[in-house]
């Protein structure tokens, strides 16, 4: 119908091209890089590469000296292979549930005027430079049977108060929770603030109410940060050990306090080293994750619209 | 869904539905105060179906909160907003059924420009089919069709503009409300957009609102245009109307530049005024209820100005600066003789220019001097 209106003077911009860079020596600025990077390469070999490295190796070395994977078939068996499960399961809850009051929290604190912003974050980060060992004693203390919780809910004639809080996974979840909320709560209030609020009142203008805003145009919007911080938290409990070992009971055991049992007490060396690869490919699996689930994201994005 | 009653016709015409009901916008008295300061201050207007009314105005006139009270973001002390017959003061943004088109664009960022104008058709409920034609079909006419695919980033900032104006009226609201949409465009792009606006503004019947500080693009759009100040509506008429008949000093001077000569009546007639300058010159002005002898001044734009042999005309003088801009000359004019001196401005086609520090007479159709009593020695 209507005439085909020319595009505007200035062209989109083009796709970048990808410039083939040509790494050389002889290169003044590559040179320059490498000088620069020398220190942190040196810092890392010697203390990261070849840590990991002896530690693989350790847990290959088999008693007679050659090579063996005994150790990895022991941690897949039994006893080892539960507290594997089990650390996988407890990480799973504890960043599903910082997730979830990490995405309230900075979603009101994303609304805050700057001020009121500033000092609810001090509030949440603070106690991150408490040390780990007091805060999870003073959950000790509230969580406990006649703890402050219990004795307000008794106090309520709740049913079923008290409640055990302490020594299960409850106890064990919350703790960590409360660890890893500053994490989450920073990763999506900094996601949050990056967003155009006008873009709600856009869409609100063409008639979208409360709920579809938040579906359509807030949770696609804040998803990379919510990926983010969810495997940031998954991979910082997989390896956790104080708060699990301290507010857990038997069956809570994760990785880090078996490992830990096997070097203070068994003195079993290799079982340890292999445990603590097993976290590392864990963590590289974590990692994978997410990027496999940005390019998927991307793709969802990019998937054909028109016709 | 409330708002399926506004798009009950596919076609890329104008419902009659909404041409039918008369007006689809009145505003009554409109209000709105900030901590003590009054941003609007009763206004009230009328506007018809398929016009084009823009407020005009400097900053802090009022344009934008008037408009952000129309659409809903922002709630009036008093007053009343009515849109299509019915009352939507009161009512949420998102339950008015309006379109809006904001100076940063905001399309969604993770949605393609395909997704972005069909956004507002999916929260309708419109069949896919339908859908499918109608974005089709705006986003041809807005000369996108080649980039349905792209993310807004990926855009120049005047086509993101494009694809907000399709999104904006992709779903055929009764009224669409535009806030200084090309405002972040460069000027020679602004042109282009203009006259787009105007043509897909003009071919689909839309209503439109829209708020500029840029007169020059006021008059270009408008049917009507509603002069702003101090959150109340000094003029509100057509271009021409406001160019040739200003009701205020301010209107004469923020559209038409104007030149404020100062003087006093001297004679009334029914066909005209006459002005005696306080340089002296006799001024023949439109007629204007005035008793004689009362302190004026007269009101006249720079190209309604012409050159006449020295002792002609209301006003000689020696023309100080001649600069050349296009097609156009202006030059100042130092009047001689009388207590005021203030330099005239004229504009001339470029062929008359006139030679620097020649004497010159200077002369004005009556029907082109407005006559404003002087505020300052008038109280």
């Amino acid at each position: 119908m209507a005439v085909l209106a020319p595009v505007s003077g200035s062209a989109a911009p083009v796709p970048r091209k990808k410039r083939r860079s040509r790494v050389s020596l002889s290169d003044r600025r590559t040179r320059f890089g490498l000088f620069n990077a020398a220190p942190v390469v040196i810092y890392l070999l010697v203390l990261f590469i070849y840590p990991i490295f002896s530690t693989l190796l350790l847990s290959l070395k088999g008693e007679n000296g050659g090579l063996t994977l005994h150790w990895y078939t022991d941690a897949f068996q039994g006893a080892n292979l539960e507290i594997l499960l089990t650390t996988l399961r407890i990480s799973a809850e504890t960043s599903l549930l910082s997730l979830v009051i990490g995405f309230v929290l900075a979603a009101a604190v994303s609304r805050l005027k700057p001020l009121w912003a500033g000092l609810v974050m001090v509030v949440v980060v603070v106690p991150h430079f408490i040390s780990a060992l007091v805060r999870t004693y003073g959950w000790i203390i509230l969580l406990g049977e006649h703890g402050v919780i219990n004795n307000a809910l008794t106090g309520l004639h709740i049913p079923g108060a008290p409640f055990q809080l302490l020594y299960n996974e409850t106890g064990v979840v919350i703790g960590t929770t409360s660890v890893m909320l500053p994490y989450t709560v920073l990763l999506l209030y900094a996601v949050m603030k990056g967003i155009d609020r006008r873009l709600m009142a856009a869409a609100a203008s063409m008639g979208a109410g409360r709920v579809t805003i938040f579906r359509r145009v807030y949770l696609p919007l804040v998803a990379p940060g919510l990926v983010n911080a969810g495997i940031l938290c998954f991979i910082l409990c997989l390896g956790y050990y104080l708060t699990p070992a301290l507010m857990g009971g038997e069956k809570q055991t994760m990785v880090a306090s078996l490992i830990d049992e096997q070097v203070m007490k068994q003195d079993q060396w290799n079982g340890a080293a292999a445990l603590g690869i097993i976290l590392l490919l864990f963590t590289f699996a974590g990692l994978l994750l997410l990027r496999m689930l940005k390019s998927a994201g991307e793709a969802y994005r990019n998937r054909g619209t028109a016709s | 869904m409330p708002e399926t009653d506004l798009m009950p016709e596919p076609s890329l015409t104008v419902p009659e539905a909404l041409t039918g009901s008369g007006k689809p916008l009145s505003v009554t008295r409109l209000r709105k105060t900030y901590s003590g300061v009054t941003a609007v201050d009763e206004v009230s207007m009328e506007i018809a179906a398929g016009e084009f009314v823009t407020f005009l105005g400097s900053s802090g006139s009022g344009k934008t909160t008037t408009l952000m009270m129309i659409a809903g973001f922002c709630e009036p002390d008093s007053g009343s907003v009515v849109v299509g017959g019915r009352d939507v003061t009161r009512l949420a943004p998102q339950k008015r059924g309006l379109g809006f088109v904001f100076q940063q664009y905001l399309l969604f960022p993770h949605m393609t420009v395909w997704e972005n104008v069909a956004f507002p058709l999916q929260l309708r409920g419109v069949p896919k089919a339908e859908l499918r034609r109608r974005v089709g079909e705006t986003l041809e006419m807005a000369g996108l069709s080649s980039m349905t695919r792209r993310r807004p980033r990926e855009l120049s900032g005047g086509q993101q503009q494009r694809v907000a104006l399709c999104r904006a009226l992709v779903y055929r609201p009764p009224v669409i409300l535009m806030d200084e949409p090309l405002g972040a465009l460069d000027k020679k792009l602004r042109d282009q957009l203009q006259t787009e606006i105007k043509r897909i503004q003009q071919e689909l019947g839309l209503t439109v609102i829209y708020v500029t500080h840029d007169q020059e693009e006021a008059l270009v759009l408008s049917d009507r245009i509603a002069v702003m100040r101090d959150g109340r509506i000094d003029q509100f008429d057509t271009p021409q109307e406001l160019f040739e008949r200003p009701r205020t000093p301010f209107v004469a001077d923020f559209l038409g530049a104007a030149n404020f000569l100062p003087g006093h009546v001297e004679e009334q007639t029914a066909e005209h005024t006459l002005v005696r300058l306080d340089s002296g010159g006799l001024l023949t002005a439109r007629p204007q209820a005035a008793q004689d002898g009362t302190r004026v001044r007269a009101a006249v734009q720079p190209g309604r100005l012409a050159l006449c042999p020295p002792g002609d005309g209301f006003c000689t003088g020696t023309v100080e600066t001649v600069t050349y801009v296009g097609t156009l000359v202006r030059a100042t004019v130092r009047p001689v003789g009388g207590a005021h001196s203030e330099l005239v401005r004229l504009e001339l086609p470029a062929g008359r220019a006139p030679a620097l520090g020649e004497r010159v007479g200077l002369s004005a159709e009556p029907g082109n001097v407005s006559v404003f009593p002087d505020a300052e020695n008038g109280g």
